[in-house]
């Protein structure tokens, strides 16, 4: 029998888990006015330090990544917050996020007569959409509906050992019921493209990851003047038992698992446009942040965080469920860790471990809390990538 | 004590606690490894000989080649492994382009 997990139904016909009401920062201006609406209200604010004089190009990914975080299935509502003459076109936003059916207001400073009467006026919104969402009833839907973002950080010798291959089965286990996995943290890919290359669905797909790794070690070389492998792995890697970039970037991979095919790349903003694995081209700076959001971008209803020394990642479209492959992390900081991979070390089975992590995925889509959203770790960054 | 090995086609194990010579490692239910040498917690033993150019194997992929030989329960890093990440991943790309092209005709 199939699996569910109770959701709400959006009006595009989009599943959310969570009902998040967004208050989101058109301009750095705004971002106090943006904060104190989201401190008194219980929104998840996003700031930012753009959104005014920016060249065309990078003022599009501004505007890109606002919107696609309004996108996200399991935000409810937005309330845009603007200073009232800054480059982001707040009006032509409006006009795509209402056309989802989704409620969106703008608060302006200037015309509201000041900060602080912006902050009441804001604050109101932002009660009256929580209010709403809280009186939407969640209902069953399959698991095979849930899109999931995969990353790791803060990395330690069990990451790659017990944690991402914890989380390679529950990959396994979820494509294979139907479900969707998003991979991304390109940089960490140049030295396991053989591998990559060798899971696409076809040969087209094979060669678009070949390209990419390709590109990515010719800018290295281009901006840098060094091959990757002249710098990886680091004298932090080999400190804790990595030998090369081959077996670097294979514990990285791991996170996808052994069974299912990459179905294809997808880019910033840009959602699965059918279920299985995909893989997400975002070549942002390697900082855990930028991976997180883009997959929050991707539509993704959640991301499981692989982090063997423990960090407080957190999104504000996303509940974030992190795991350590650790048992003594696990246990020196159980109020940051939702799930303890490391009982692979002791014993227990990879599917073992990859089924009771997929049990704790559909208890999150169900509305159990994470930590990140306990310890309201609700940040958001914009992912930038050099000439896109 | 124990090593885990993550592909059972890996010659290498990684020790989940520090070992030090004359330690006995269990890999699996059939594999007891003598320890040659202090091997760091989340570092690689040698589970079978191998002869200086046989790829070090981990995950069930070549992650390296041996430089010298390396004996069964000996400590495996880059004192004694080379890294030939590059090399393997261009005769790789070059192989998968070649095939590929000559399925499709083209290069996308």
């Amino acid at each position: 029998m199939e699996r569910t997990f109770n959701g709400y139904t959006r009006a595009d016909g989009q599943i959310g888990i969570r009902n998040y009401v967004l208050v989101v920062s058109m301009v750095h201006c705004s971002n106090t006015v943006t904060q104190q609406i989201a401190w008194k209200t219980g929104a998840h604010a996003i700031t930012h330090d753009f959104g005014c004089a920016e060249f065309t190009d990078k003022h599009a990914r501004t505007r890109l990544a606002l919107i696609s975080a309004v996108m996200n299935p399991n935000v409810y509502a937005a309330v845009l917050v603007g200073l009232g003459c800054e480059q982001t076109d707040h009006e032509s936003m409006m006009e795509e996020i209402k056309a989802s059916g989704k409620s969106v207001s703008y608060v302006g400073i200037q015309e509201s007569g000041g900060s602080k009467e912006a902050v009441i006026k804001g604050c109101r919104l932002a009660e009256e959409y929580l209010k709403e969402a809280r009186r939407q009833k969640r209902e069953p839907c399959p698991i095979s509906r849930l899109v999931v973002g995969v990353q790791c950080g803060g990395s330690d010798w069990t990451t790659a050992l017990s944690g991402n291959i914890t989380i390679g089965a529950m990959t396994d286990l979820l494509v294979g019921e139907g479900g969707s996995v998003i991979i991304s943290e390109v940089g960490g890919f140049p030295g396991s493209e053989h591998i990559l290359a060798d899971r696409a669905v076809n040969k087209k797909v094979g060669l678009q990851i070949i390209r990419m790794c390709d590109e990515l070690r010719e800018e290295y070389v281009r901006l840098h003047g060094q091959t990757i492998e002249e710098v990886n792995p680091t004298p932090g890697n080999k400190a804790g038992g990595i030998t090369t970039l081959t077996e670097k970037s294979m514990g990285n991979v791991k996170k996808m698992g052994t069974s299912s095919k990459i179905q294809g790349l997808i880019y910033a903003g840009e959602h699965v446009p059918s279920a299985g694995l995909w893989m997400l081209d975002l070549r942002a700076p390697v900082v855990d942040g930028n991976a997180t959001s883009g997959f929050g971008m991707a539509g993704a209803h959640m991301d499981i965080f692989s982090t063997g020394r423990g960090t407080p990642m957190g999104n504000a479209v996303m509940p974030v469920l992190k795991l350590t492959g650790n048992s003594r992390s696990y246990e020196e900081m159980k109020g940051l860790f939702d799930f303890n991979a490391g009982i692979v070390l002791e014993g227990v089975s990879v599917k073992e471990a990859g089924e009771k992590l997929l049990d704790m995925v559909i208890e999150i889509a169900n509305g159990e809390e994470t930590k990140s959203e306990i310890n309201e770790d609700f940040e958001f960054i914009i992912p930038r990538e050099n000439n896109r | 004590m124990r090593a885990l090995q993550a592909d059972a086609k890996d010659n290498v194990a990684v020790v989940v606690q520090d070992v030090a010579a004359g330690d006995e490692v269990t890999v699996t239910e059939i594999l007891r490894v003598k320890v040659c040498e202090d091997i760091p917690v989340g570092h690689k033993i040698a589970i079978t000989d191998l002869l200086p150019g046989d790829h070090v194997v981990k995950y069930g992929v070549p992650i390296g080649e041996a430089s010298e030989e390396i004996k069964e329960g000996m400590y495996v890093h880059t004192h004694n492994v080379k890294d030939i990440t590059e090399q393997l991943c261009k005769e790789y790309a070059e192989e998968f382009r070649r095939k590929a092209g000559e399925i499709s005709g083209t290069d996308i």
